[in-house]
């Protein structure tokens, strides 16, 4: 699958004007802002999360559990507003791991050319021709499950499109005026890099990432709901609709509502990234 | 236009009438997590699915029947019996005549002899069973006549432990002709026998799907008719799904519901629940090793102090599971149904203190990411005992890892407590006092570093005491010991929730596992 | 265009090759024994050391390696520690149950995306444009999982119109394995019952595995097919009068095949990791279930053979439609 490469001819007339008209990014956009305000303020609006009640297990939503209560007669609403700060955590913490890595091997690809260039883009395409559950199901359970491998794993196997995308770019610019008058000027490879390559291929990454959060997401909460992540009793989406898939005939609130806010989250970034990419731009559609 | 009105002709009929009545009426689905299942040689199973399924595919020299576990009845010998000789026991098993294979072939000594030399050469993982704890030797067994088998063993050897493995399916006789017809090279017919059958059982193998379902068809040659014609083991791992095809009518029998599942079948005269006995236990191990804290006798007492048993097995197992404090399952011999530790969270903590840990103590608590016995996963227990622990001081950090890890650093005696369960490998008591309070036996109290000289002592005499008063006295002295010193918290005694359709009659499962399947029929409902 | 497909397929072999060096570095990760692992709790010390002995777990990392380079290339994955036989037979076992279901809902999204997609497309800005964004957003946005549980919880259970598990009604005596794709071993055996049968136990998991795609493949089309309509010669057809049928199905739907078309090759790759939790959920005996359980179990030898055949799988589809789009796509050159 090729990706589509621009050359980031990024139309600069109020991109800020034309994302508040974009009515699927500012939904998006409120959703994420709630989500985030769940998050910060779960300690305060939601009870505690672990906090146990057998005898009153499985309750319908009600004035006191307003989502109802689980198998162990926790909160669920207490255990949904906790996990977003936790899904959060791992969307942005994937993400960031896999630009990081992305970036790194997509500058080193584009600028030092030739068979390094070759080696390393070899590389990412190993990663980017494989199936990516089953490569971060195998990592995730090699290195143990706890939400931090989980992160790992997933970045592990969601870099190698920031790699592309960042080579594809360094490459386009390379071949730019200014960046042959510095060179000419003498300006230094690194310094090079870092001046003039690396903001003109931000644009892109951030596109491409407001994406990925939501799919990093949705792949880690999979992973917690085959056992390879999160550890009990940490309030993480996917674990929960695992854990209480089992009573669905009893309590369908309880796996239905963390998995309702997994559905929000990723739709929220979804649309942010839409929205963004239909900003910033407007000729990379789908 | 004409083909697909035929198509729809057959689809409506497909859909509609179904398959015939008959197939119905003479086939049995039984649904469960059978995802263990290796093999079906008998020789070489040694999982719960295998030995359920083999033990209906192969016949042993003597057998128990129903739910009893401690009287011995006979199977393919009419009459048996044991002399003691002056280096060694003597046992002879007078063989049944007639019986005969799935094959046709006659059931004699030589298949016998055959069956056990196969067990010890091919050192299945049930082997220890002859090899250790039984002492039998390879040439201990000869065939006197065609229907006379003798079997001599080691003065250090119990006859009545060896009588009581021959009921397990490593006892199981195969045709020793049809396994050496297919046997490739010396693999004894391994490879064959993984996935077909030759005994003289009531049933035979007809072909697994792996991963899907196990078909077994009434043998014909059977010297026990049975009353179906095909039982299928039909693999559901998700206990949702086993309550859902149960009520749907695709299977006839769920094994492992959940305890929800169980409550809402109870009140639908459609189905039946048996909550069958096993011989389980789930227990917290505790290592004592020198420098952890669990060294002090105080706070493995402190433990016990702080679990909530009452709530975790009403509220949480729910009749799946009965509250037991002692290492000896209800059940056997030796069973002591003391249950002294009450939830005390205030004692527990002083006795936290008085061991020197007044701040309370932070500790790793190991499960497995399974289901823990009772339909009810080992995590939802963590994190129950985990809120209890919390109220007296005690932090746990539950890590929920994959079961063989969790073995693993058990066994290399890495943990601090660990969430497992220990069933017995024959129905004795000795199959658990000797692995949870003898350091020597390598097993469970070695895994735990808990070395008490006295446990090991009481644990050897008993298990060779013959006289069942004294033995039994043994064992009272025994479980107290280990119950007030022991590095466990023995938390319940797990049942094996079973959902039936109405239409089942005459199913029977005994706490080792066993089901006959061919006592077993379907009525009008 | 030879050496193109030449290099392409060398490109396959490379992949092939990282993929097992990447997973057997990431066996060496495990701290886990995988004796331990596959005999159990009640295993003793002895049987732990010959089962280590056997399966050369003794032996040095790099020894390891190569020994299993070596057997690899005569076609042996070593053997499963957890179902105890070769690796490759428990593929042959299992592999069949996954293409079934992952061509099953690679139908069922082709069915749904597509017209959707063009649907959508012409009506752009219309309330059917409008549900059917939201549709495949939302379907973009569900995780798989509880879709499984939900879908069989209301159609299986409440309403009881569809199976809930297993590939064909245990009361039906299965046909003969040839292919083990129940339905079309049941086709080859004339069996129409089993082979209806075997229908109604795919629609559930097949529809919850390919929501994801079609919620793709529905935005996909319909992006494609806008910017198709908006060209000029569409638009010519239409100022000459050509009726809207012909127009969309000779003209647009042509030029928007190819772009849709390289998305089909990496749908139906990403299917065979939905089947990991659809499998798993379904009692479906494909190779998903059986990574997971693997992993589950730490047994690395399984877990290698199936990232294995899946990334070979993957490598070969995306050959299979880099060479399509060549030949389709006269603009293409394979230099």
């Amino acid at each position: 699958m090729a990706v589509a490469i621009n050359a980031p001819t990024v139309r600069r007339s109020r991109p800020l004007r034309r994302f508040l008209r974009n009515k699927g990014g500012m939904i998006g956009l409120g959703l994420l802002v709630l989500l985030v305000l769940v998050a910060f303020l779960a300690p305060v609006i939601a009870p505690n999360p672990i906090e146990q009640n057998i005898s009153a297990r499985l309750q319908p939503p009600s004035a006191q559990h307003l989502l109802g209560t689980d198998q162990l007669g926790r909160d669920v609403w207490a255990r949904v507003a906790h996990g977003a700060g936790i899904s959060l955590r791992v969307g942005f913490g994937v993400v960031i791991l896999s630009v990081l890595i992305g970036v790194v091997v997509g500058l080193l690809a584009g600028t030092l050319g030739g068979a390094w260039d070759n080696l390393l883009m070899r590389f990412t395409d190993i990663f980017f021709a494989f199936p990516s559950l089953i490569l971060a199901m195998a990592i995730a359970a090699a290195l143990g499950p706890n939400l931090n491998n989980t992160v790992i794993a997933v970045a592990l196997v969601s870099w190698p499109i920031y790699a592309r995308l960042v080579r594809a770019n360094v490459l386009a610019l390379r071949e730019r005026e200014y960046v042959e008058a510095a060179r000419a000027l003498g300006a230094s490879g690194s310094r090079l890099m870092l001046r003039h390559l690396l903001p003109n291929t931000l644009t892109p990454i951030f596109v491409q990432a407001s994406f990925d959060v939501g799919g990093a997401i949705l792949t880690a909460a999979g992973l917690s709901f085959i056992g390879f992540g999160a550890q009990p009793p940490t309030p993480e989406w996917g674990a929960m609709v695992s854990e209480t898939r089992n009573f669905i005939a009893e309590a369908i609130w309880a796996p239905t509502a963390p998995a309702v806010a997994i559905l929000l989250t990723v739709l929220a970034f979804n649309l942010l990234g839409d929205a963004l990419r239909d900003v910033l731009d407007p000729r990379a559609r789908d | 236009m004409k083909r697909v009105v035929q198509y729809l002709a057959t689809l409506v009929f497909a859909l509609g009438l179904g398959m015939a009545q008959d197939a119905r009426q003479t086939t049995l689905i039984y649904g469960g997590d059978w995802s263990d299942l290796i093999t079906l040689d008998p020789q070489v199973s040694y999982e719960f699915s295998g030995g359920l399924i083999t033990d209906n595919l192969y016949e042993t020299l003597v057998r128990f029947e129903g739910t009893d576990l401690s009287n011995l009845k006979p199977g393919l010998a009419e009459s048996w019996k044991v002399d003691r000789g002056a280096n060694a026991w003597t046992v002879t098993f007078n063989l049944r005549k007639g019986v005969k294979f799935s094959s046709g072939n006659e059931l004699t000594a030589k298949d016998v002899v055959y069956t056990f030399e196969r067990a010890l050469a091919l050192k299945g993982p049930g082997s220890f069973l002859f090899t250790d704890i039984a002492a039998l030797q390879p040439g201990a067994t000869k065939a006197v006549s065609d229907y006379v088998v003798q079997v001599s063993l080691p003065k250090t050897s119990s006859p009545s432990t060896f009588l009581s493995i021959l009921t397990f399916n490593i006892g199981g006789i195969v045709d020793s002709a049809e396994v050496q017809k297919n046997a490739k090279g010396s693999d004894y017919g391994k490879e064959w026998l993984t996935d077909h059958s030759a005994g003289s059982g009531p049933f035979r193998v007809v072909r697994w799907d792996r991963g899907s379902q196990v078909l077994l068809e009434a043998n014909p040659n059977a010297r026990n008719k049975p009353k179906l014609q095909r039982i299928i083991m039909r693999e559901i791992k998700e206990a949702t799904v086993l309550r859902t095809a149960l009520e749907s009518g695709e299977i006839d029998i769920a094994e492992g519901l959940t305890p929800e599942a169980v409550k809402a079948l109870q009140g639908n005269n459609r189905f039946k629940i048996l909550r069958a006995d096993s011989l389980r236990l789930n227990y917290l191990g505790m290592n004592v090793k020198e420098g952890s804290p669990f060294a002090n006798p105080k706070v493995r007492e402190a433990v016990r102090y702080a679990i909530n048993q009452d709530e975790l097995v009403n509220g949480l197992v729910q009749g799946n599971g009965t509250k037991i404090q002692t290492i000896i399952p209800k059940g056997l011999l030796g069973y002591n149904p003391a249950t002294p530790y009450k939830f005390d969270p205030a004692r527990a903590k002083k006795l936290l203190a008085e061991a020197g840990y007044p701040g309370g103590l932070e500790f790793e608590l190991l499960v497995s990411t399974g289901i823990c016995g009772g339909g009810v996963p080992c995590a939802d227990i963590a994190a129950k005992l985990q809120s209890d622990f919390a109220k007296a001081g005690l932090k746990a950090n539950v890590k929920a890892i994959a079961n063989a890890e969790v073995l693993r650093t058990y066994r290399a005696q890495n943990h601090q407590v660990v969430l497992v369960g220990w069933s017995p490998d024959f129905p004795d008591p000795d199959g658990n006092a000797t692995p949870l309070a003898d350091f020597g036996a390598k097993s469970i109290a070695w895994r735990n570093v808990w070395n008490n000289p006295t446990a090991s002592k009481l644990a050897n005499q008993a298990s060779l005491e013959t006289d069942a008063n004294k033995r039994a006295a043994l064992y009272k002295l025994l479980t107290e010991l280990v119950l007030r010193e022991g590095p466990y918290a023995i938390l319940y005694q797990p049942a094996v929730p079973i959902g039936l359709s109405a239409q089942v009659q005459g199913f029977v499962r005994s706490a080792i596992g066993t089901v006959r399947f061919e006592n077993i029929s379907k009525g009008q409902p | 265009m030879f050496s193109y497909f030449i290099r392409r397929l060398f490109f396959v072999i490379f992949v092939v090759w990282g993929v097992t060096f990447a997973t057997f570095f990431i066996a060496q990760v495990v701290p886990i024994d995988p004796a331990v692992a596959a005999l159990g709790d009640n295993a003793r010390e002895e049987q732990i050391q010959e089962f280590r002995e056997r399966y050369g777990l003794n032996k040095s990392k790099p020894e390891q390696y190569l020994i299993y380079m070596g057997r690899l290339l005569s076609g042996d994955l070593g053997n499963s520690l957890r179902t105890q036989r070769p690796v490759v037979k428990d593929l042959q076992e299992f592999f069949p149950a996954t293409v079934e279901l992952s061509i099953a809902a690679f139908l069922v999204a082709l069915i749904i995306g597509i017209p959707l997609g063009i649907w959508a497309a012409i009506r752009q800005n219309s309330s059917v444009d409008v549900g059917v964004r939201v549709l495949a957003l939302f379907g973009g946005a569900t995780p798989v999982f509880f879709l499984a549980v939900l879908l069989q919880y209301v159609l299986a259970q409440r309403l009881d119109l569809l199976p809930v598990q297993g590939r064909l009604d245990g009361f039906l005596f299965p046909p003969p394995r040839i292919t083990g794709m129940v339905g079309i071993d049941a086709l080859l055996a004339r069996d129409w019952t089993a082979f209806f049968d075997s229908l109604k136990h795919l629609i559930l998991p097949a529809f919850v595995l390919g929501a994801f795609s079609a919620a793709i493949l529905t935005r996909m089309t319909r992006a494609t097919m806008l910017e198709v309509l908006s060209q000029d010669y569409i638009r010519t057809a239409r100022a000459k009068g050509l009726a809207q049928r012909i127009v969309i199905f000779r003209h647009a739907l042509k030029n928007a095949s190819l772009p849709v078309l390289t998305l089909l090759g990496g749908l139906l790759g990403g299917l065979l990791s939905g089947a990991v939790l659809t499998e798993t959920i379904f009692s479906w005996p494909g190779i998903g279930r059986y990574v997971t359980q693997s992993a589950t179990s730490l047994d690395f030898p399984a877990v290698m053979g199936v990232t294995l055949l899946v990334g070979l799988v993957y490598a070969l589809i995306n050959l299979v439609t880099d060479l399509l789009y060549a030949f389709l796509d006269p603009r293409i050159r394979y230099a």
